[in-house]
């Protein structure tokens, strides 16, 4: 037996990848909504659907995220910062540095050889570092996430926010809005205030080149551009940026860690 | 011989009449918004017809608070900071630690004889603020003004984990629907709010009298949090949220009479209500 499963349930989505010989075969992201035991469920019954298996031809299945303990059915746990370093050494084996900007918090790691970790750092407990301040924007502006990015990319002069509190900037962008100012420049803007933060969180571990980045933010393609412009250093996006923690745990449940 | 005080806050629009004995001759309260343009305007009007007075009996007038710029008919402006000392001092001669809590930060001053000496401020982060109190509210559907009550009840305190506004917003409905009781995780919201407060207002040095004020003392449950964050007595005036706005007047009264007695011109504005505009681009 061959087929292994990674799930990664986190605060907004939960992921689940079915890797063979270290290749990715099958993946699967949903909301997570508020049972994480069902959502755990729902990954793995569909990733076995899509590549005609059953519950038996699963080796071993590693669980990983903020709700990694509901995925009842998994042997084991493991730390979303572990598996950010194993799922981007995968997809990058040359990277020694990942972003990985998620809903809850933004994350840097730094990489040794082997996906290995050398040192990490993570954003306070505080939205306006997160991938969460571009969603309450989002909602002021009331365009998809999916529209974000290519939104702001169309911006001629992004605003700049006085603020760097999530809570605070919602109402600033209000205030904008109210005033004329295009969504294209607010979108930019909140990139701008975000990219700013990552900045300064890559710095603390001190960047080493070449650098990825990962999680829903990375499909934010104004966000990477942005990030790239203030770290003066080239990204390599993943093709499935959300996915690389849930493969860095099924590659953990292929060859787990001694 | 009559003064005012214009005090713009970001949730509040306040105005105080006072004649030259500090007498209260009337009081407005009207919610701030981008929408309320001429609100500088329809206050004081309110202010003036309560008192029986017109614009042009008031002999000088001060605005203070965020949207001070924005009030056309003020002869002078006063950071809000030194104009909630000198509303404070007034109604407690002993004060010497004040803290206002409003909409959008939290400062805490402290005052020597009526002057501020020190103060510090949190207006970076929505967590340390009133909209703390605001944002959670809603998420549970509560009214801010009944806050207070609820907590009443409460037989615990639930520790809320998240510091961020946003993620408590989360939290709290969490909380909710794992069957936990609205009561009891209000109360922790106060005792989160206040403990980060306290934290703020201990950078300072906390010296006694104590004085709360800002709409967030409005609240019984966070006076009572806030008393045990910081272990100290505290007092709240009757109205909170005017003590900006009555040390503006109380400012603008002083400002006149000292111009008089040293025989200085005192220019003023012209007394007529404009149109005035709030958030506008050139304020920035």
């Amino acid at each position: 037996m061959s087929w292994f499963i990674g799930i990664d349930i986190g605060s907004a989505y939960s992921k689940g990848v079915i890797i063979k010989d270290f290749e990715l075969v099958a993946s699967h992201i949903i909301i997570s909504g508020a049972n994480y035991r069902t959502s755990a469920e729902v990954i793995r019954a569909e990733l076995i659907r899509q590549v005609n298996l059953s519950q038996d031809d699963i080796a071993n299945t590693v669980a990983t995220g903020a709700g990694a303990d509901n995925v009842y059915f998994a042997s084991h746990k493991a730390s979303d910062i572990v598996c950010t370093a194993r799922g981007i050494n995968n997809a990058f084996p040359q990277a020694r540095t990942v972003i990985d900007v998620a809903s809850q918090s933004t994350r840097v790691i730094r990489l040794s050889g082997e996906g290995k970790v050398a040192n990490f750092t993570v954003s306070e407990k505080c939205a306006g570092g997160s991938g969460r301040f571009i969603e309450v924007i989002a909602n002021v502006l009331r365009i998809d996430l999916s529209d974000f990015g290519p939104l702001a990319a169309r911006s001629r002069s992004p605003i700049t926010f006085s603020t760097g509190c999530a809570v605070f900037g919602e109402s600033e962008a209000i205030t904008r809005v109210s005033e004329g100012v295009s969504k294209e420049d607010i979108a930019a803007g909140v990139n701008k205030a975000l990219a700013s933060k990552i900045s300064s969180l890559v710095k603390k571990v001190k960047l080493e080149e070449p650098c990825a980045i990962c999680g829903g933010g990375a499909l934010n393609t104004s966000l990477v551009k942005t990030v790239q412009d203030e770290l003066n250093a080239h990204l390599l996006v993943p093709p499935h940026p959300q996915i690389i923690a849930a493969l860095g745990a099924a590659i953990i449940a292929a060859a787990p860690v001694t | 011989m009559y003064f005012a005080g214009v005090d713009i806050g970001s949730t509040m629009t306040k105005v105080v009449l006072i004649d030259k004995a500090d007498n209260l001759l009337s009081t407005v309260k009207g919610p701030t918004g981008p929408e309320h343009r001429q609100l500088a305007n329809a206050v004081m009007q309110q202010a003036l017809e309560q008192a029986g007075l017109q614009i042009d009996d008031i002999s000088y007038i001060v605005a203070t608070g965020y949207g001070r710029l924005n009030v056309p008919f003020a002869d002078r402006q006063i950071t809000e900071l030194s104009c909630h000392a000198r509303g404070v001092f007034s109604l407690f001669p002993n004060v010497r630690t004040a803290i206002d809590i409003g909409g959008q930060d939290a400062k805490c001053m402290r005052i020597d004889n009526g002057r501020l000496t020190t103060f510090v401020m949190n207006d970076k982060c929505a967590a340390g603020t009133g909209r703390f109190l605001e944002v959670t509210a809603a998420a549970l559907g509560i009214r801010l003004e009944d806050m207070g009550d609820i907590s009443s009840k409460a037989t615990k305190k639930i520790q809320i984990s998240n510091l961020c506004t946003i993620f408590a917003q989360q939290e709290v409905v969490a909380l909710l629907s794992r069957g936990e009781n609205l009561e009891n995780i209000v109360a922790g919201l106060h005792d989160a709010l206040a403990s980060r407060v306290a934290a703020l207002a201990r950078r300072l040095g906390i010296e006694p009298d104590l004085v709360l004020t800002g709409g967030v003392a409005n609240n019984t449950g966070m006076v009572k949090a806030m008393k045990e964050s910081l272990g100290c007595e505290i007092f709240v005036p009757e109205e909170p949220l005017l003590t900006g706005a009555l040390g503006a007047a109380i400012l603008a009264k002083e400002t006149y009479l000292k111009a008089v007695a040293e025989g200085d011109a005192l220019p003023t504005k012209s007394r007529r209500l404009e149109k005035a505009t709030f958030f506008s681009q050139e304020q920035r």
